[in-house]
This record gives C-alpha cells, structure tokens and sequence, in this order.
C-alpha cells in the first residue's frame, strides 16, 4: 500500500498539450477515481503513473519516491486494461502467476498467491483454461485476479467495465468496491462513467480538456459542484440549467419567471447576468412555479422522467433550433404522475438545493 | 424460375467458376502424376491418355537407382533447412524490432532487397565464394539462400507483430517484465502462426531455387531442382522418370503446406483481447 502524489503534470505530443499541468494527492488506501469526457486526457494521466508514457514536465511520486525515470516493472504497481489483455497462449493460472513466475517467487508461494485471488473472484473452477474459453465478465475477473496476485503498491484500472454489459457492469462494480474494501490497496481508477465514480470513489477528479475542474468526494461534487461543467457532468440525468438575471432577492429567467433563491443572494448582484442550476429532483409541483409543456414522458418504474419545454423561451417555438433544446428541463419524480404530453404543468424548484453560476467563466457564484 | 431450380444452377455456376480458376495448377498436378505413371510409348499416345492401363511404378524407381537422388535429396535438405533456420533466428527478432520501433524505412530498404533480382547477387558472390575456397561446399549456396528467405521473414514478422495488441505487451512490461522477457514470453508465443508462415513461405522458396543451384553446385552439391534439370539432358527426354522426380521434390513441400495450414487456421482463431 502507498501514496501517490501528483505534482503539476504535464504531458504534451509534439506542440500538443494534453495533460496541462495537474495535481493530485492520493493517500494511502484510497479509491480515487479519474473522470471525464473521452479526450480528457485521465487515461493517459493513469498510463504515467504506471510508466507506460513519459512525463513531459512535473513529478508522480509513489511513497514519497520519484518515479518519472522508473520503468513499470520497478514501480511496483498492477494494472487492469480496459481489453483485459490477458495472454493468449497462456492458462488463467499462468496468467494470474505470470508476475510472480518473472519474479522467481517459490512455487508454494506461488500457489498459495494465485489460490488466494481465485478463491477472492470464485476463479477456481477456470484455473485451468485458456482466456479464449472464458466469458466478458470471467476475463474481467481474471485480469483483477492478476493484479490481485501481485500484492501491488497501487492498483491501476483503465475503464475495467466498459466491454461488459450493463447488468455485469453492475455486479463487477460492487465486486470491485467489495475488493478494495478487504484488501485496502491504494487504487487509481479510470471511467467516463460517472455513475461508476459516484458509486465507487473516496475521492473523484473531474477532467476536462487536460486540466482538473474539480476533486472531492462523490456527494461534495454532486452537492457542491465547482463550476458549471461539473455540476453538468456528475448526476444523471443532468442539471437543468436556466439562464437569466440576478436582481432583488430572486432570479428572473429569460422568460420572464421569477426563481427563489433561498434568501443565498450573492454580493452586489443586482442586474447582473447568472445561469440558475437545479438537479432534475429537485423540481416540485407549484402553482407560482415556471410554466412548462411536457413533452415526454418516460417513466422507469421506480421513478418517472419528463422532459418539459418553457413556455416563452425559444425552445418552445417550432422550428426550434439545437441551442434552443438546450433550455429544455428535465424533472425526475418519485411519484407516478398521468401527465400527458402536450400539457402545461407548473413547476418550482427547491431553492435550498439550487445552485448559480456565472455564466462567463462557468464558475459557482 | 423455380426457387430450388435457382439455387442449383448458383451453385453449378460457382463450381465452374472454381474449377476454371483452380484449374491451371490442379491439372498441371494431374498432368505430372500421369506422366509419372505412364510408359514412354503412351506419353507420345495421340490422342492423349490421361489413365494409362499399366502403370509404369518402374519410373519411380529408376530415379532413386539411376541417379545420386538421395544424397541431392540431402542436399535439398540442408541448404533449406540451414537457411530458413538462419532466417527465423535472425528475421524474427528483426521484424519484432522494426515493428515496435515503428522503423518503416528499414522496412522498405528489406522489401528492395526482396525485389532485387536474385542473379544481381549472384557473379559477386560466386567470385567472392570462389575466393574464400567455398565452392563445392554447401556453404555458398545456404548463404545466397539467406538474401531470399531474410526478407521474407522479416516481411511477414514486421506485419504479424504490428498486429498483436500492444496492450498485452504493457501488462508484461507492469508484470515486472524486460524487454527480453516481453519479446520471448509473450510476444513470440502470441506471434507463432505468423513465424508458421513465414517458415513455410521460406522453405518453399529455398527449396525450389533453381538458378543459385544451377551456378553455385558442383556434382556432389546439387540440390533436387538442379538433379530433376541434369536429368533432361542424360541420353533422351525420358519425361516418365522426370515427372516422377519433379513429383518426388514437390512432395515434402506439399505435406508441409497441408500439415502446417491447420496450425496456422488454429492460431488465428486465439483470442487474445475482448471478443477472440
């Protein structure tokens, strides 16, 4: 177990900047995980930690020792790829052994490790075949069973569950989580998925375009988010976003409604322009509320989603543009509702859970 | 027209386009095996007979009496052997390299050497193996059949390797591995039908080399496409006896082809990544 610091930076191809100059701290036997668009550079910010790309400029230390000139193999650190990479020509026993063997490790020892992970990942039965005989999910457990066999410092995952399907993402979800509770190992995790991150993570890092947007816990970043990329990025579906003015003790949307604020004015804020975030939750029925057309409705069972359409904005407008589907809100309730689409339904938002920003530089104001 | 009356008339028409475009080298095969079999009286037989009524089993014999067949046989053996065995040891480890350090101009300069005509190597050489007193060794001809079988086999590693997912070699490399250990352990194994292929493309070219042979061998150091040549000119144009050798030299070639192609089929289908 160990901790990884990451100390501005930066990874440039040629004259290209894709990581630009990013600090992390990780402490010891946390689950950290990378999040973000893809091209955000959070995979190749995991393949320097592992040694697998140079560092143009900064400095990732591993218990406190630099590591910017160690070669992956000295660097003590296991690694999962998103295609499990599992050696073809090998069984799963010596795949999972494969390190250990490189290692000249004892055979006893070796046996020991390797029934150990199995018996973890319930890989016993398959000890014997080759990868081409096993399934998405048992490949998937194999390729965590090899780094578990490793004892590593750090584990490394780069988006382990995207090759599966949603119902095993799931359980290999909580499989990893269930894992990382019992062996306490250092982990770095990478995922677009920000379910995955919300579920999963001590600590998530938002990426964008090459830099941090923001860190923090999972329920800090959906809570409390930084600026408005974040706060558009953790949560599903996404804030609701509606632009307007500041002015009194409320905020006035393009339409001409006005939205509660929950008496959290910003300072000399009069007249001045913000974007009025609000989780799709966190909409309630109202009869002051902002006017809306539904237009679909599309209930999950558990809860129910409709996306409505402001009346008096251009998104209501026929011909309406992609900008304008932008302005389009959507709201989650956990009641079942007979809303129809083609109605008009009132909603408000909770101005306790309500967030603004502003709408230049996308920061929390 | 009828649905079933269709899909016959499909599948006729696919069978006459097969047998047209197989033809040339199956009855040329055919050809060969009933010259092989037939008396000289039926060879100039008009019109043609394909299956003779006796079959001459006599011109099989005669090749492996008359002449020293086995030990050209011999010499077919070691040249080709030596000199894919040569090849792979230095063109695999070649082509790996070439692959991962992405060097497509070393490629290139291999793929001229391939298409420079083997005769341009050919009077240097033979001047320069006369004068370090190889002639009449085997020598000069496993090191003319290097300039042959060398490219091939780098031609072929170069694309297998750019083919395995790099992936597998970064797991090696975060599994403690070194570049050795990553070309030998996981590399190599993974690479085993493509270094199928191009053994056998190596040995099929170094055993039919005829105009090395030809230039470089002297009576005791023929190999078999050079013996099946010299026996044109003893006496007649006895063509029973040569179609039988020309049948002989093409054998082992043949059941190494049949032998190896389910290996190769078998490797391709391994699934190394998601999905295989």
């Amino acid at each position: 177990m160990a901790s990884v610091s990451i100390r501005n930076v930066r990874k440039s191809y040629g004259t290209v900047e894709i990581i630009k100059g990013v600090s992390i701290d990780i402490q010891d036997g946390e689950f950290v995980i990378l999040v973000g668009p893809s091209g955000c550079g959070k995979s190749t910010l995991l393949r320097m930690i592992a040694g697998l790309e140079e560092i143009s400029g900064g400095v990732v230390a591993i218990d406190d020792r630099v590591v910017n000139d160690v070669p992956p193999k000295d660097r003590d650190i296991a690694m999962v790829f998103q295609n499990y990479a599992l050696y073809p020509h090998m069984t799963i026993a010596d795949n999972m052994s494969f390190a250990l063997r490189l290692k000249n490790t004892a055979k006893s020892e070796i046996a020991a490790k390797v029934e150990r992970a199995a018996g973890i990942l319930g890989l016993g039965p398959l000890l014997g075949r080759f990868p081409r005989q096993l399934s998405g999910g048992q490949r998937q457990r194999v390729a965590m069973g090899r780094a578990i066999v490793r004892d590593p410092k750090v584990f490394l995952f780069d988006e382990p569950l995207s090759n599966l399907d949603a119902k095993l993402r799931v359980q290999m979800r909580t499989e990893i989580k269930e894992m990382h509770q019992r062996l306490k190992t250092t982990t770095v995790y990478v995922t677009h998925d920000q379910i995955e991150a919300m579920t999963m993570a001590d600590k998530i890092v938002v990426m964008h375009d090459g830099i941090i947007e923001q860190i923090g816990a999972p329920l800090d970043l959906y809570d409390h988010p930084a600026n408005m990329f974040v706060a558009g990025f953790i949560g599903s579906p996404a804030m609701n976003f509606i632009p307007g003015i500041l002015g009194g003790d409320g905020f006035t949307t393009e339409a001409g409604d006005r939205l509660p604020l929950g008496g959290r004015v910003p300072a000399a804020s009069d007249g001045r322009p913000a974007v009025y975030g609000v989780r799709p939750e966190h909409f309630r029925l109202a009869d002051e509320g902002l006017a809306a057309e539904v237009v679909v409705v599309e209930p999950t069972g558990s809860e129910t989603q409709m996306v409505l359409r402001p009346l008096g904005t251009n998104a209501n407008r026929a011909g309406a543009g992609r900008e304008d589907r932008q302005r389009e809100l959507t709201w989650v309730l956990r009641e079942r509702t007979g809303a129809r689409p083609g109605e008009v339904v009132r909603i408000a938002p909770n101005p306790a859970l309500a967030h603004l920003f502003n709408p230049d530089t996308g920061l929390r104001l | 027209m009828s649905r079933p009356l269709r899909t016959l008339l499909d599948k006729i028409g696919m069978a006459v386009c097969v047998l047209l475009l197989v033809s040339p080298a199956l009855l040329f095969f055919v050809w060969m095996l009933s010259l092989s079999l037939k008396f000289e009286i039926d060879n100039g037989a008009y019109p043609p007979i394909l299956i003779p009524e006796r079959f001459a089993w006599k011109n099989y014999t005669t090749i492996f009496e008359g002449n020293s067949f086995l030990l050209y046989f011999w010499n077919s053996v070691i040249v080709t052997g030596a000199a894919t065995l040569f090849a792979l040891v230095v063109g695999v480890p070649a082509g790996y390299g070439i692959a991962r350090m992405r060097a497509h101009k070393s490629a290139v300069v291999i793929m001229i050497a391939r298409m420079t005509p083997g005769l341009s190597f050919l009077i240097p050489l033979f001047l320069l193996f006369q004068w370090m007193g190889l002639l009449g060794t085997l020598w000069p001809q496993i090191i003319i059949h290097l300039v042959v079988t060398v490219p091939i086999v780098i031609w072929i590693m170069i694309g297998y390797f750019e083919t395995t997912p790099m992936e597998l070699e970064e797991a090696a490399m975060v599994d403690g591995a070194t570049r050795w250990q990553i070309f030998a352990k996981v590399a190599l194994p993974i690479a085993k039908p493509g270094i199928v292929v191009a053994f056998i493309l190596s040995v099929i070219f170094s055993w039919n080399n005829f105009v090395f042979g030809i230039v470089l061998a002297s009576r005791e150091t023929r190999t078999l496409p050079v013996a099946v040549y010299n026996m044109l000119s003893f006496e007649q144009v006895s063509w029973g006896p040569l179609a039988a050798a020309a049948l002989v030299v093409t054998l082992p070639v043949l059941i190494l082809t049949v032998a190896a192609q389910r290996q190769i089929v078998a490797g391709l289908t391994a699934g190394a990544v998601k999905g295989g």
